[in-house]
């Protein structure tokens, strides 16, 4: 178990259970997270990118035990977690706060912004009266909002505000562990910029660990060191590089070939991966992405292709990870046009 | 914008729209211009807020109490399909009754969210049946429907007796087809439901006929969207809006939505706007784009000129801010602020208190829309170059 991991889990699954009929019996289960091994590295912005449904959200949500595991290990700093309740899961759930993409939904209207990000810190009896104001005000100010702002409610703030607060009441209990959960999927760009920047200005200046989850490849790659690609339930490829450029699992391909390029030059030369991700409650067998891949075989169909390591900490699973030739996609070309001087 | 109207389908100038809420009046639409020429895709980006959605509604006149469309002009130039004569229709001089032969047969919109359209208690079919009987003349689908069914049976019919009487009877509809008489109303739902099928094969849904017979519920989102474009495109419209059509899915689906858009445009000749905030979006689909800024027209320009030279500060800045595929950079250069609150929009250029090339001007005198290089306008006391 190494030291550098604020973050290790193994063999994780989380089954949500599918009820019907009068007297509400299990008929299925939902494979929201299926056997996930992930480590997560002190200080460094873990990305989570897939389609809907893939499992993401389980998956932090898992990991802060705001879900309860069916099965597997969470260790947390060293601790295991897994089954931790009452205070000692307090006690943890201190150092690891979630932000979420609707920021409206997760503070009360009928409280002042002092009280909705000074909340932890009286529930946790470290601060009341004039040093919460103060200390809430600290906060306030590192995200960059005034004093001026603290006896107002969240309707009065605009999205990206509101989005300020949370990460400022996230930050409250001084965390190590911070899941960010598309948080700027309901923003405009300029907010969504103001955004990003104050995330990595605040890891910096606390040293904090992100997974950081979202739907924009763009977005998820200027964030990150690595990122974690899900496919119904599975990480099918866990990677250190530039996603855009050195893919080597089909569906991350298949994924990144469908980001719309931002240059008229390259119109319509994103490429289709056709097909919708099937139900995760008979998830297709074998290989998950088999029914939509194009370099599947029959084995393909049978075996569960393990993650492997294909050098520098690159983890693929697929049977032919290594082997397969993409050919180059638009997004490529589209990246390497830069490399070029423009008088070449 | 001079330009003939063969080639222009739709021109929106001046137009005012404003909500009178109990906060205070909205000035939401702000003097906005833009046109659309015949066969062509444009994007109409800008934040949240910028009036894309009102500009959209009001071209419809949806916008509904407290909203008011408060003065301009908008032109729908139709191109008779006899004569082939161009015929500017004035939408905000309609009757409510023209204004339902408008909506749907002339310009039909597509909305955001999937979940809420189309009505969740009927099978897509008859939704896009009900759409088909309510705007189109379906008397010649009624005869092809029979004369199809008739050569069908001749096909299996061995008594030449009965093959001579089939033969007369496709005779016969292929005379009344000349003029054909209004259909009944069983044979005009079953026209009506083969169009809708034809279109959800159109629209390239897998087993069109079975998807005809589900609910949307049954429908994945991406699919759910793809039965809203078949309705909206049922009626054959000359404009086709796509408000946000795209921005609720995921990646892989938008990219199958956009192709799909690509080829229909190409096999029935529809003109779009596609309203968006994604400039990637714009890239891949659009050949024009007009950028709103709070209520107002900012920039109009060919897509390419757009993003390899922008002229107006804030296109500039949506331009720079979104994180690029190909870059490693540590920090986004940002627009100060945020989109402004349209109760008491900033005076002169409303982008002035977020702009970093304001001069005093800016803060009084509200710039013009003009043609600053060929095709390319901008509203901007100091633009970029
Ligand atoms: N409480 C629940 N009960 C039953 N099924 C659930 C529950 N929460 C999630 N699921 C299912 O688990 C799977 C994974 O959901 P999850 O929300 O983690 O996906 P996601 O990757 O975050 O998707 P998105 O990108 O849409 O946010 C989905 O099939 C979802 O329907
Ligand atoms: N029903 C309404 N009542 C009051 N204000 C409205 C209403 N609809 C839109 N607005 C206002 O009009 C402006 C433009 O909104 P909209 O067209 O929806 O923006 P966009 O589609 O560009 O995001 C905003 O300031 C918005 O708050
Ligand atoms: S294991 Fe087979 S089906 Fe799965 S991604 Fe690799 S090649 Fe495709
Ligand atoms: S008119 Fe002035 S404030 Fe407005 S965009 Fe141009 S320079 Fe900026
Ligand atoms: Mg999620
Ligand atoms: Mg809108």
């Amino acid at each position: 178990m190494s030291e550098d991991n604020l973050v290790q889990i193994r063999e994780l699954k989380k089954y949500f259970p599918l009820t019907g009929g009068v007297f509400r019996k299990v008929i299925g289960r939902v494979h929201a997270v299926d056997d996930v091994d992930l480590d997560i590295v002190r200080g460094e912005t873990l990305g989570v990118v897939g389609e809907s449904g893939c499992g993401k959200t389980t998956l932090g949500r898992t990991i802060l035990r705001l879900l309860n595991p069916t099965s597997g290990q969470i260790i947390f700093d060293g601790k295991d977690i897994t089954h931790l309740g009452g205070s000692e899961l307090r006690e943890v759930r201190r150092q690891m706060q979630i932000v979420f993409q609707d920021p409206m939904a997760s503070l009360n209207p009928r409280i002042t912004i002092k009280n909705s990000v000074g909340e932890p810190l009286v529930v946790n009896g470290i601060a009341k009266g004039p040093r919460m104001r103060d200390m809430v005000l600290e906060l306030l100010q590192k995200v960059g909002l005034t004093e001026a702002h603290l006896n107002r409610f969240p309707h009065e703030f605009s999205g990206g505000q509101r989005q300020r607060i949370c990460i400022a009441r996230a930050l409250a209990l001084n965390p190590k562990f911070i899941v960010m959960d598309e948080p700027t999927s309901s923003t405009d760009v300029s907010v969504q910029a103001q955004t990003l920047n104050l995330m990595k200005d605040l890891q910096d200046e606390f040293g904090l660990t992100y997974m950081f989850i979202s739907h924009d490849l763009s977005v998820v790659k200027h964030m990150s060191d690595r990122i974690a690609v899900m496919y119904l339930g599975k990480i099918v490829e866990l990677t250190p590089h530039d996603i855009f450029k050195e893919a080597m699992h089909p569906y991350t391909f298949a994924l990144v070939s469908a980001v719309p390029i931002p240059d008229p030059r390259f119109a319509g030369k994103a490429a289709i991966l056709s097909g919708e991700v099937p139900s995760p409650i008979n998830p297709p067998t074998g290989c998950r992405f088999h029914p939509r891949c194009p370099f599947a075989q029959d084995r393909c169909s049978k075996d569960i292709p393990e993650l492997r390591d294909m050098g520098n900490g690159h983890l693929v699973a697929c049977h032919y990870a290594g082997t397969l030739d993409f050919g180059r996609s638009a997004q490529q070309e589209y990246a390497d046009s830069f490399d070029v001087p423009a008088n070449a | 914008m001079t330009e003939s109207r063969e080639d222009i389908v739709l021109e929106v100038h001046d137009l005012f729209t404003n909500f009178y809420t109990f906060e205070g009046t909205v000035r939401a639409l702000d003097g906005v211009e833009l046109f659309l020429r015949r066969g062509d895709t444009m994007g109409l980006v800008g934040e949240t807020g910028c009036g894309k959605s009102v500009t959209a509604r009001s071209i419809l006149r949806l916008v509904e109490p407290p909203g008011k469309i408060e003065s301009g002009k908008i032109i729908y130039n139709e191109i008779d399909k006899q004569t082939g004569e161009v015929k500017p229709i004035d939408i905000l001089s309609l009757s409510e009754e023209e204004l339902l032969d408008l909506r749907g047969e002339k310009i039909a919109i597509v909305f955001q969210d999937p979940a809420t359209y189309p009505n969740p208690v009927f099978r897509i079919g008859d939704q896009i049946a009900e759409v088909v009987l309510l705007h189109q003349d379906l008397r010649y689908d009624v005869i092809d429907m029979k004369i199809e069914k008739l050569e069908k049976s001749l096909q299996g019919e061995s008594d030449p007796d009965k093959q001579v009487h089939i033969k007369e009877k496709i005779e016969y509809y292929r005379e009344l087809r000349k003029d054909p008489p209004e259909p009944d109303k069983k044979d005009a739902k079953a026209a009506a439901f083969r169009r809708a099928v034809n279109m959800l094969n159109l629209v390239r849904m897998p087993s069109p006929e079975s998807i005809a017979m589900q609910y949307p519920h049954e429908l994945s989102g991406g699919m759910r969207q793809r039965a809203l474009i078949a309705m909206a495109l049922a009626c054959d419209p000359g404009v086709l809006i796509c408000d946000e059509a795209t921005t609720a899915l995921d990646v892989t689906v938008q990219a199958q939505v956009l192709k799909l858009l690509n080829h229909l445009k190409k096999e029935i000749g529809t003109s779009i706007i596609i309203i968006t905030h994604d400039m990637g979006v714009v890239a891949e689909t659009c050949n024009w784009v007009t950028v709103m800024y709070a209520g107002t027209t900012v920039e109009s320009c060919a897509t390419k000129n757009l993003f390899t030279r922008p002229l107006h500060p804030y296109t500039d800045g949506l331009l720079t801010a979104v994180p690029k595929l190909h870059e490693n950079k540590e920090r986004l250069p940002q627009i100060l602020g945020s989109v402004p609150n349209l109760i008491t929009p900033p005076s002169g250029c409303r982008f002035h208190p977020r702009c970093a090339y304001a001069t005093e001007q800016c803060k009084s005198v509200k710039p013009k829309l003009t043609e600053l290089e060929p095709e390319h306008w901008v509203a901007c006391h100091n633009p970029l170059n």
